[in-house]
C-alpha cells in the first residue's frame, strides 16, 4: 500500500540547531497521524518541507504519491494546510479572506465555506485585525477544510481555540477520517493527540524517536496524583499498590506517580475521607524522559 | 476584487493609491498654478545664470531655462520631483510585494493554494507596474488639465512621453526593490538599498551636468536615460527607453529566479 506521506532520509539543516535529520516518516492513507514533539523539535520544518516552502538539504519526500519538489502544485491542490504561525491579511474581513483563498484554489463550493464557518463560529464580517487569536485560527481551519482535501496537514491546529470549538474541531477530524481522508497534525500536547489520532510519531531534536499506535501509548500513560485527606493516613495503606511509583505520604497528603489505571489507588484512598484529588498529565518532556531518553 | 493576487493587491492598497493619485494631481495643479507668476518674471533666467552652476546642478542638472513651459515643467517636475514621488511609491510597493508578505507571515497561506511561486512574482509585478502607471496618469492628468487653464502651451503628446519616462524610471527602482525583497525576504533591506541607489543615481546624473570629471559616468545612472534627452522637448529617446525597459526586465527576471530557488521564511 502506498503511503500518503513518505519521507526518505529527509534532512534539513540550518547551520547548527533546528532542522530535521534523516527522517523516515510514513503516513498511511485514511489514518489520523499525530506528529508530536516539543516546540523547536522540527515539526514545522518537516511540514514546510512537505509543501515545498523550504527545500531538503538531502533526502526526499513524497506526498499523495508525488514528489514534493517537482509536483508541489499538484500536491497543494490535493492537500489542505493550516500554518503553525498563522498570519492572515489583517485588512480584510473574514469573508473576504476566505473568498480570496477560495478563488486562488478554484472549485470551492461557497456553501461549504459558510457551513464550516458556522460550525466553528467564525466571524466573517469583522476586519481580521479586530479578531482574537482563536477567531483567526477558526478562519485558518475553514480554509484548510473548505475544499475537502484528501490530505489535511495541520500545524498545531488547536492553538488558541476555546474548549467548545476544540470539540467541534475533533468532530471534524473524525468526520474526515470516516470519509477516508488522511490527517497529519502536529502538536506538543499529548492528550490532544491521544484523543484524535490513530498513530503518533514522536520527534525530538530533529529526529523521529518513535512511532506508536495511540493504544500502546495509552498503556504507558503516566499520571501524577495528589490527594488531600481530612486526617493523616498510614503510608502502609498505599505501599506496594500496582503501578504506583514515587510514593510520598506526609501527614494528610499523598503524592505519587501512577502508570496505567488509577483504580488501585482510588480504591485504597476511598477508605479515608478525601478532601481533594488532583491528577495531572505529565508534560511531554517527562514522557520523553521516562520512555524515549 | 479578490479573484487573484493582482486584483487583491489593488484592493488592499485602494485607499493609499487614491491618496497618492490625489496628491500627485494636487501637486501638478499647484505647479501649473504658479506658472503665470514665473512667466511674468523674464529676468528669472538671468538670475539663475548668476548662481554657482554646481549648486544649480544639484537641483536641476543642466537646466537654465525656467520661463518657457518646457523649462519650467522640467525644473519643477520632470527633472526631480515627478520621478522622485513615483520612485518613492514604486519602492514602497516593490518591497511590500513579496518581502512584505513574507515578513508578515501571510506567504505560507498564499502558497498553500495551488499557485506557483512564479505566478506570485508575476502578479505582484503586474500590480506594481499598473499602480505606478496609474499614478503617472494622475500626474499627467493634473498637468494636461491645468495647462490650458493658465494658457501654458505644451504639447499633450510630449507631456505623455515625459510622464512615461518618469514612470519607467520609477519602475526600474520599484522592480529592483521587488527583486531584493524576493532574494532576501527582508523589506527594510530592500527599501534601504534601493533608496540609497536611487539617491546616488540622481546625484550622479545631476552633478555630472556641472562637473566634467563625472561626465563619463553619467551613463551609469538610470536618471540619465529618463531625463537626459529631455523627453518633454524632444519626445522619448528610443535607445534610452530601451535601456530603462531592459533594466526592468533584468530585475524582474532576477526576482523570479531568486524567489523560486529560495527557502521561504515562516
Amino acid at each position: 500500500m502506498n503511503n500518503i506521506i513518505h519521507t526518505s532520509q529527509l534532512t534539513k539543516s540550518y547551520g547548527k540547531a533546528r532542522g530535521v535529520l534523516a527522517l523516515d516518516l510514513a503516513v498511511r492513507p485514511g489514518e489520523v497521524f499525530g506528529y508530536l514533539g516539543p516546540n523547536g523539535a522540527g515539526k514545522t520544518t518537516t511540514i514546510r518541507t512537505l509543501l515545498d516552502f523550504i527545500r531538503p538539504t538531502s533526502g526526499s519526500a513524497a506526498v499523495v504519491g508525488l514528489d514534493s519538489r517537482r509536483d508541489s502544485i499538484a500536491i497543494r491542490r490535493r492537500a489542505g494546510y493550516l500554518p503553525g504561525e498563522l498570519s492572515l491579511y489583517e485588512g480584510l474581513t473574514g469573508r473576504d479572506f476566505l473568498r480570496y483563498m477560495a478563488n486562488l484554489r478554484g472549485g470551492v463550493a461557497w456553501r461549504a465555506v459558510e457551513g464550516l464557518a458556522e460550525r466553528l463560529g467564525a466571524s466573517l464580517t469583522q476586519p481580521i485585525r479586530t479578531l482574537s487569536h482563536g477567531n483567526k485560527q477558526k478562519l485558518g481551519l475553514v480554509q484548510a477544510f473548505m475544499h475537502q482535501p484528501e490530505l489535511l496537514i495541520l500545524d498545531e491546529p488547536t492553538q488558541g481555540l476555546d474548549p467548545l470549538v476544540q470539540q467541534e474541531f475533533y468532530r471534524m477530524i473524525a468526520e474526515a477520517r470516516a470519509a477516508g481522508r488522511t490527517v497529519f497534525l502536529s502538536s506538543h500536547v499529548l492528550p490532544e493527540v491521544e484523543k484524535t489520532c490513530d498513530r503518533v510519531g514522536i520527534i525530538r531534536g530533529g529526529r523521529l524517536v518513535a512511532v506508536e499506535e495511540v493504544a500502546s501509548l495509552k498503556a504507558k500513560a503516566l499520571r501524577r496524583l495528589e490527594i488531600r485527606f481530612a486526617a493523616s493516613v498510614p503510608p502502609a495503606a498505599f505501599a506496594g499498590l500496582p503501578g504506583v511509583r514515587d510514593l510520598q505520604v506526609e501527614n494528610s497528603s499523598l503524592r505519587c506517580t501512577v502508570t496505567g489505571s488509577l483504580d488501585a489507588v482510588i480504591k485504597a484512598a476511598a477508605e479515608f475521607e478525601v478532601l481533594d484529588l488532583t491528577s495531572q498529565e505529565p508534560s511531554l518532556e517527562e514522557i520523553f524522559l521516562a520512555y524515549y531518553a | 476584487m479578490l479573484r487573484n493576487i493582482f486584483l487583491k493587491t489593488f484592493y488592499e492598497h485602494r485607499r493609499g493609491l487614491l491618496w497618492w493619485a490625489l496628491g500627485l494631481l494636487a501637486y501638478a495643479a499647484m505647479i501649473i498654478g504658479f506658472y503665470p507668476a514665473m512667466d511674468q518674471m523674464p529676468d528669472i533666467n538671468q538670475m539663475l545664470e548668476m548662481l554657482p552652476k554646481e549648486l544649480m546642478a544639484a537641483f536641476v542638472g543642466g537646466l537654465t531655462d525656467m520661463s518657457s513651459p518646457v523649462g519650467y515643467l522640467n525644473s519643477q517636475i520632470f527633472f526631480l520631483m515627478g520621478p522622485l514621488l513615483l520612485i518613492i511609491f514604486a519602492i514602497g510597493q516593490g518591497s511590500a510585494g513579496l518581502a512584505g508578505e513574507e515578513e508578515r507571515g501571510t506567504l505560507d497561506l498564499l502558497l498553500a493554494n495551488p499557485v506557483s511561486r512564479a505566478r506570485v512574482v508575476a502578479e505582484k509585478l503586474a500590480a506594481l507596474i499598473t499602480m505606478t502607471l496609474a499614478l503617472a496618469a494622475a500626474l499627467w492628468a493634473g498637468l494636461a488639465i491645468g495647462a490650458p487653464l493658465v494658457k501654458m502651451e505644451i504639447a499633450t503628446g510630449r507631456l505623455i512621453e515625459a510622464t512615461l519616462g518618469s514612470a519607467l524610471l520609477a519602475l526600474v527602482f520599484g522592480v529592483l526593490a521587488l527583486a531584493l525583497g524576493a532574494a532576501t525576504g527582508n523589506r527594510s533591506l530592500s527599501v534601504g538599498v534601493t533608496s540609497a541607489l536611487a539617491v546616488g543615481a540622481y546625484r550622479l546624473n545631476a552633478m555630472s551636468a556641472a562637473i566634467t570629471a563625472l561626465e563619463p559616468y553619467r551613463i551609469l545612472s538610470p536618471f540619465h536615460y529618463a531625463t537626459g534627452a529631455d523627453p518633454l522637448a524632444n519626445g522619448l529617446n528610443w535607445v534610452h527607453t530601451v535601456v530603462l525597459a531592459a533594466l526592468v526586465v533584468v530585475f524582474a527576471a532576477a526576482a523570479l529566479f531568486m524567489f523560486r530557488r529560495r527557502d521561504l521564511a515562516v
